[in-house]
């Protein structure tokens, strides 16, 4: 199949239109778009106050994780790169853990205490493995070897404070950890956008570097690329805003990885079109998935996590096999 | 005439192992320099260090009077373009993308779209290259002679004044050896306006004899000698170089080098 650029970023921003107006509308209780344009109070609350939110975080936590998904690929050469594989989210959820553990649950910026230090985990996990491999000047195998290594000694100090911990607390852990969209009013949505659409914004200006990327790390650096500025940009930019997101949305798995993989076969490689479309192909797709989880259960709801992470998976199988038969 | 690169000096040492040099060396405006020598001499070393992707031990570089060190990454790559041998094995673009691409060091990040001048730079470049009818192709489904030539169109688009090949004809069959010689050739008469300067790497003598003004032999780091065709592939220098016994017959104006087998 030939990539379409332009079509397909015009289907996709149709999508994301269609997600935006029509996931508000579906739930535990079906609301239609005329009672809350008409002004019935109850529709009104769900819509603008409960469901819209939700969509609104769900379309931005989409778009930053695809987003940087996106460029780890390009920076590491490699598919399966993402925040996850970097230690960037395990670091967050360590920072989270660690100040359930501490039960300390003050409130700080307009922010609980346990999102202030996932974002510090976030930064504070990059930090280390960007120190880790500097002494080899940054370079991509090295990086992911130490994004690996922060990542699995993050998830042990993880198991340790669990089992430190007692059966409410590892329980308030867990159920962090599975990641979530459920939030009311707009203050989680505010802290977001500037992180999602900033980040998006540099990583979108970065094209030219992202695209010659794939030419080769010896021929973007000749063209003059400057190779250790722009790896440090992009890890910067991604730390910020997936630290951003996991404070708000707990770590959600596998998005960066699925959403970039189908894509890519849809818009071609050209991040000047392939940007975009992670932009609002993750959004509408955690989206979904968030419409998903809490339906599927009505009226319970699946963290959104559990749910992204079921659907990894298989998605991998699939594109394994589908990918052998062509 | 003042050289378009001079080098003076230049040394390698990575950990302290000696790579390169001291090599000094001019690199005279429209001329083609053609380094030889055997595996590990630091050929690519040396290409690697005149594009400033390495930062030399000791010595000092300079473009056309202007040091390395005063011009940015991008400067330099304005006016130096390179065609590196290794490259991924995948590259997911079409050639025109790859061309195109040729062009960062003149695009500004904040620009939303290439200029009309960056266009007319690809056309030119596959023009002159002649893969006009490959332009909507993906890089991956050409043959290597046809990515050879798709990269080095993208080395023409970057407009840069002197062009550093490492290894241009490896993997490339004899028609395709032809075509990029006379691709080269045809760079190289600096009067008409593609005229370039041009420094190239090779294991094949005989094109580094077809195409190169002089040669330069390069031997565990240090230049053996540098010189005319004439001078450089002669029996015992080469068997100095590369410890073994060639043949030289005339094939035209330029020396043939043989390989003789045996003791």
């Amino acid at each position: 199949m030939r990539p379409h650029p332009r079509i397909a970023l015009l289907v996709l921003l149709l999508l994301w239109t269609a997600v935006v107006i029509g996931a508000p509308l579906v739930g535990s209780q079906p609301i239609s778009l005329g009672d809350v344009l008409r002004g019935d109070p109850t529709a009104e609350a769900i819509f603008w106050q409960l469901r819209l939110p939700r969509v609104l975080l769900a379309l931005l936590a989409g778009a930053g994780l695809a987003v940087s998904g996106l460029a780890f690929q390009t920076l590491f050469r490699n598919e399966l790169a993402e925040p996850y594989t970097l230690g960037i989210a395990t670091g967050a959820a360590l920072g989270a853990v660690l100040s359930l553990r501490l039960e300390e649950m003050g409130v700080l910026w307009g922010m609980p205490l346990v999102s202030l230090a996932s974002f510090v985990g976030a930064i504070g996990a990059t930090a280390l493995v960007v120190g880790l491999a500097w002494r080899r000047k940054g370079n991509t195998g090295t990086l992911l070897l130490a994004g690996i290594a922060v990542s699995l000694s993050c998830s042990a100090l993880i198991l340790f404070l669990q089992y430190l911990s007692d059966s409410t607390q590892t329980f308030r852990m867990v159920r962090w950890m599975m990641g979530g969209l459920s939030v009311v009013g707009y203050g989680e949505v505010l802290w977001a956008a500037p992180w999602v659409l900033g980040g998006a914004a540099v990583l979108l200006a970065l094209r030219w570097d992202l695209n010659l990327l794939l030419t080769g790390e010896e021929l973007a650096a000749s063209r003059g690329v400057d190779l250790v500025r722009l790896r440090l940009q992009v890890l910067g930019i991604s730390a910020l805003m997936i630290g951003a997101l996991v404070a708000v949305a707990g770590p959600i798995g596998f998005v960066g990885l699925m959403v970039p993989h189908m894509l890519r076969r849809w818009v071609g490689h050209d991040h000047l079109f392939l940007a975009p479309a992670c932009l609002l192909g993750g959004g509408a797709f955690l989206a979904v998935c968030d419409l998903a989880a809490r339906t599927i259960m009505s009226p319970a709801e699946l963290p959104v996590g559990v749910l992204t992470a079921l659907l990894g998976g298989p998605f991998f199988l699939w594109l394994l096999v589908l990918g052998r038969r062509e | 005439m003042t050289p378009i690169l001079a080098v003076r000096g230049l040394t390698w040492q990575p950990d302290r192992r000696p790579v390169l040099g001291p090599v000094d060396l001019d690199v005279l405006r429209g001329e083609c320099l053609a380094v030889v020598g055997p595996n590990g001499a630091g050929k690519t070393s040396l290409l690697r260090c005149l594009t400033g992707l390495l930062r030399p031990t000791a010595g000092e570089l300079r473009y056309e009077g202007q040091s390395f060190a005063t011009l940015s990454r991008r400067e330099l790559a304005r006016r130096i373009a390179y065609v590196p041998q290794i490259r991924p094995a995948s590259v997911p673009l079409s050639v025109e993308e790859i061309v195109l691409l040729g062009r960062y060091p003149h695009l500004s990040p904040f620009q939303l779209a290439p200029r009309k001048e960056d266009f007319a730079a690809v056309d030119a470049a596959l023009a002159l290259v002649g893969i006009d009818d490959l332009r909507r192709r993906p890089v991956d489904e050409l043959s290597g002679g046809e990515r050879q030539a798709a990269f080095i169109a993208a080395a023409l688009a970057q407009e840069s004044e002197l062009l550093v090949l490492d290894e241009p004809t490896i993997h490339l069959d004899a028609r395709h050896q032809r075509d990029l010689a006379e691709l080269l050739l045809r760079l190289l008469r600096v009067e008409t306006e593609a005229g370039r300067t041009v420094v190239l790497a090779t294991h094949d003598l005989n094109l580094a004899s077809l195409l190169g003004d002089r040669l330069l032999a390069l031997s565990a780091g240090q230049v053996l000698a540098c010189g005319t065709p004439s001078q450089i592939l002669e029996p015992g220098l080469l068997e100095k170089l590369f410890r073994t016994r060639f043949e030289i017959v005339r094939g035209g104006e330029r020396p043939v080098t043989l390989l003789q087998l045996g003791p």
